[in-house]
């Protein structure tokens, strides 16, 4: 394994070689056109660029040419030098230089000595003639100039996902084999399927491995963000980014960015308060933010802290039951967690009301939703005056997913491990009927329960018919589902067992039903629904007596 | 316009070889229908169909073409050839049918056959006909053959997303 420390240098390289190429040909196209206006202002944005990347990775010296370069490039642009003559010349040398102590980096050799030429250069800049050595010198540079090719290929995302896709594919057919293997009974034949599970495995690992990206490449984004969220909002505040390291597939970095940009923004804007107000609160005047990424299991989380003023709970509390959506009985007794849960109802932030008081909500159910399409997790935590913490529990890569297997009427379903809470058979006597829907307890909480059956035959636009204790016979099998900390219990026939599945998205014209995640194939090649438990509890909820 | 020379002369069906098109015909309750080859994927036996809740009743269910998960529909359902709400019969096929972007499957329960005829033997259905049935709009044509008729049926505009998902006798959503 390598460290990250030579993972990023191999980066550096990689880049940095990609920008000497492209300053050479840049270069010469300049040198025919010297009017070229594109050409000079790419050649300005590579210097740019290499000069910082330089300097994050401590290479100073390289910096410094980069930015002696860069300077003279901005003059260049703004018409107070010409591109002709010595210059020319001396920016040539500037350019292998560069090209010569990239090489010496990536060789781990010291660097070349550059006194001479940055001294020429500081020349140009004051507008004074460089000092050029012969002819000879050039010529020897020239006999030692060499070709290279980057180490590192850059690959269309697309392509990823194909292979992927394909990877998919392999391992619900090699589970089939070795399913196969195992009812025929051949020990030659077992012993290469075990082989093929094994090649396939780290095959599938190598994929997905080769798709992850450090989380660092979306949060470096965020500083400029903020810088301009709070300039526009008058905010003081202060950003600090960590675990910018953390590995994530870069498709669910993707999926994510509009989220992350939301939560970021409503901090600043809505969380964090005004300099006077923080004063006046006995905090200091600039408001701190934090992103940071960290791994916990499989899962990578993502938080976002501020130190603002919190979400004002009795505020939301008021405003669910004015919305409809719990009875103020109800919501007297629900605890800060089921209040903030309400924040993600879809349309729920929309109410003007609640971002004026509350300082939240704007959209958050867009961020639920991008979550809810990952498989992921939206976690809130917050203190009135002292601020919030959104938590994001993203899955490291969306191919492979652990699921339950539970069996209704003869057919296997598939629920997301994500989403499952508990398993538990109960007989008929722990459950209670409560307003026409079946309760049982769990965990020192009251759970409504749904024959799963129910859900997936359900039609037309009826409300559920009520509960009927008696028409529970025998042991129960109820699986616990969890979602926006909402819990709900599914009768079940039976548990069938729990495995990884690859889960394939329904292709039209089936795509339009919600209740279904997606499908997967079974190793028996049985098709197999996954269920989406955040359209069931939505289902319920809509449903219920 | 430099080609309407062209189009009048290929109208002009004495000047030009005759014009074929080669069907899938399957049979429907007790009649032909017929789907032009280009449409059709493959023909193979019905693979395991899993009953997918929250749909249809003439949507039999889903079924792993080749690691494509595909809509199985049984037309004679969706027209109201017969009851709706069969189970499957042990044996049957599937036609793939390919729409725009996504692959469904027709069930049938004998062995379609393919057949080779001009494609002026092929009429337009007239238009009472077009607005009598519900099924009919989906209607290319009728081929007359000596020993009956073949209903042609326009694949593109049967498999639109919201007509498949269309109880009959319901207006698409």
């Amino acid at each position: 394994m390598k460290t990250r420390e030579q993972e990023y240098r191999e980066l550096f390289m990689a880049e940095a070689l990609e920008y000497y190429d492209s300053m050479s040909r840049h270069l010469s196209e300049l040198e025919r056109n010297p009017n070229d206006a594109p050409a000079l202002n790419e050649l300005f944005r590579l210097m740019h660029n290499l000069k910082a990347n330089a300097r994050a990775m401590g290479f100073m010296d390289l910096g410094e040419v980069a930015h002696h370069l860069e300077t003279l490039f901005g003059l260049v642009r703004s018409n107070e030098r010409e591109f002709a003559g010595p210059l020319v010349r001396v920016i040539f040398q500037g350019v292998d230089a560069l090209g010569s102590m990239i090489r010496a980096v990536g060789a781990n050799q010291p660097l070349p000595d550059a006194q001479a030429l940055l001294e020429n250069l500081d020349r140009l800049v004051r507008g004074e003639a460089p000092i050029l050595e012969g002819e000879e010198a050039e010529n020897e540079e020239e006999s030692s100039r060499k070709l290279e090719l980057s180490d590192l290929v850059y690959i269309q995302v697309k392509k990823l996902d194909n292979l992927l896709n394909l990877v998919g594919e392999l391992v619900i057919d090699r589970d089939r084999i070795l399913t196969l293997a195992q009812e025929i009974g051949n020990p030659a034949l077992q012993a290469t399927a075990q082989h093929l599970f094994r090649i396939s495995d780290d095959l599938q690992y190598s994929v997905m491995d080769a798709r992850l990206v450090g989380v660092g490449v979306l949060l470096n984004k965020f500083p400029r963000v903020v810088r301009d969220v709070a300039t526009a909002e008058n905010k003081e505040v202060e950003l600090t980014l960590s675990g910018q390291d953390v590995q994530i597939d870069r498709n669910i970095l993707q999926i994510i960015t509009d989220a992350l940009l939301h939560l970021v923004r409503n901090a600043v804007g809505h969380g964090i308060e005004t300099p006077e107000e923080r004063v006046k609160a006995g905090k200091p005047a600039t408001g701190h933010l934090e992103l940071s990424a960290l791994t916990e299991r499989d899962d990578v989380l993502i938080q976002i802290h501020d130190d603002g003023r919190g979400i004002n709970t009795e505020a939301v509390r008021r405003k669910a039951i004015e919305r409809g959506l719990t009875t103020a009985e109800a919501a007297a007794n629900l605890d800060e967690q089921a209040v903030w849960a309400f924040l993600f109802e879809p349309g729920f932030s929309m109410a003007q009301q609640v971002t004026d008081i509350s300082g939240r909500g704007v959209g958050l159910d867009v961020v639920k939703l991008a979550l809810d399409s990952l498989g992921g997790q939206l976690r809130v935590d917050s203190k009135m005056g002292e601020g919030t913490t959104f938590t994001l529990v993203l899955p490291t890569s969306i191919a492979v997913k652990g699921a339950l297997l539970v069996e209704v009427d003869e057919r296997p379903y598939a629920v997301p491990l994500l989403h499952t809470d508990t398993v538990l058979a109960l007989p008929p006597e722990e459950f209670s009927v409560v307003g026409g829907v079946l309760v049982m307890h769990a965990q020192g909480q009251a759970v409504p329960v749904v024959p799963l059956r129910m859900l997936l035959h359900d039609e037309g636009d009826e409300l559920f018919p009520l509960a009927n204790k008696t028409e529970l016979q025998g042991s129960q099998q109820v699986l616990i589902v969890n979602y926006n900390n909402r819990r709900l219990g599914l009768l079940v026939d039976r548990f069938l067992r729990q495995q990884n599945i690859v889960i394939k998205p329904l292709s039209k014209p089936l795509d339009t039903i919600d209740l279904f995640g997606g499908v997967t194939l079974l190793g028996s090649g049985q098709v197999c629904l996954v269920l989406d438990v955040p359209a069931l509890t939505r289902l319920f909820l809509s449903k219920r007596p | 316009m430099p080609e309407s020379g062209a189009i009048t002369s290929s109208r002009n069906e004495r000047a030009t070889p005759v014009a074929l098109v080669q069907l899938i015909v399957f049979r429907l309750g007790d009649e032909d229908y017929g789907i032009r080859i280009e449409q059709v994927k493959e023909v193979t036996v019905t693979p395991e169909v899993a009953r997918m809740p929250k749909t249809p009743p003439f949507i039999k269910g889903i079924a792993n073409l080749r690691g494509d998960i595909i809509a199985i529909l049984d037309l004679e359902e969706r027209f109201r050839l017969r009851k709706a709400g069969r189970p499957l019969p042990e044996h049957s096929y599937t036609i793939a049918v390919e729409a725009a972007d996504y692959t469904l499957g027709l069930v049938v329960r004998e062995v379609p056959r393919p057949l080779t005829l001009p494609l002026s033997q092929i009429e337009p259905t007239p238009e009472f006909v077009q607005d009598a049935n519900s099924h009919e709009k989906y209607l290319e044509g009728i081929a007359k053959l000596p020993d009956g008729v073949i209903i042609v049926l326009d694949m593109r505009k049967l498999l639109s997303p919201s007509e498949v998902m269309r109880l009959p006798g319901k207006p698409a959503s």
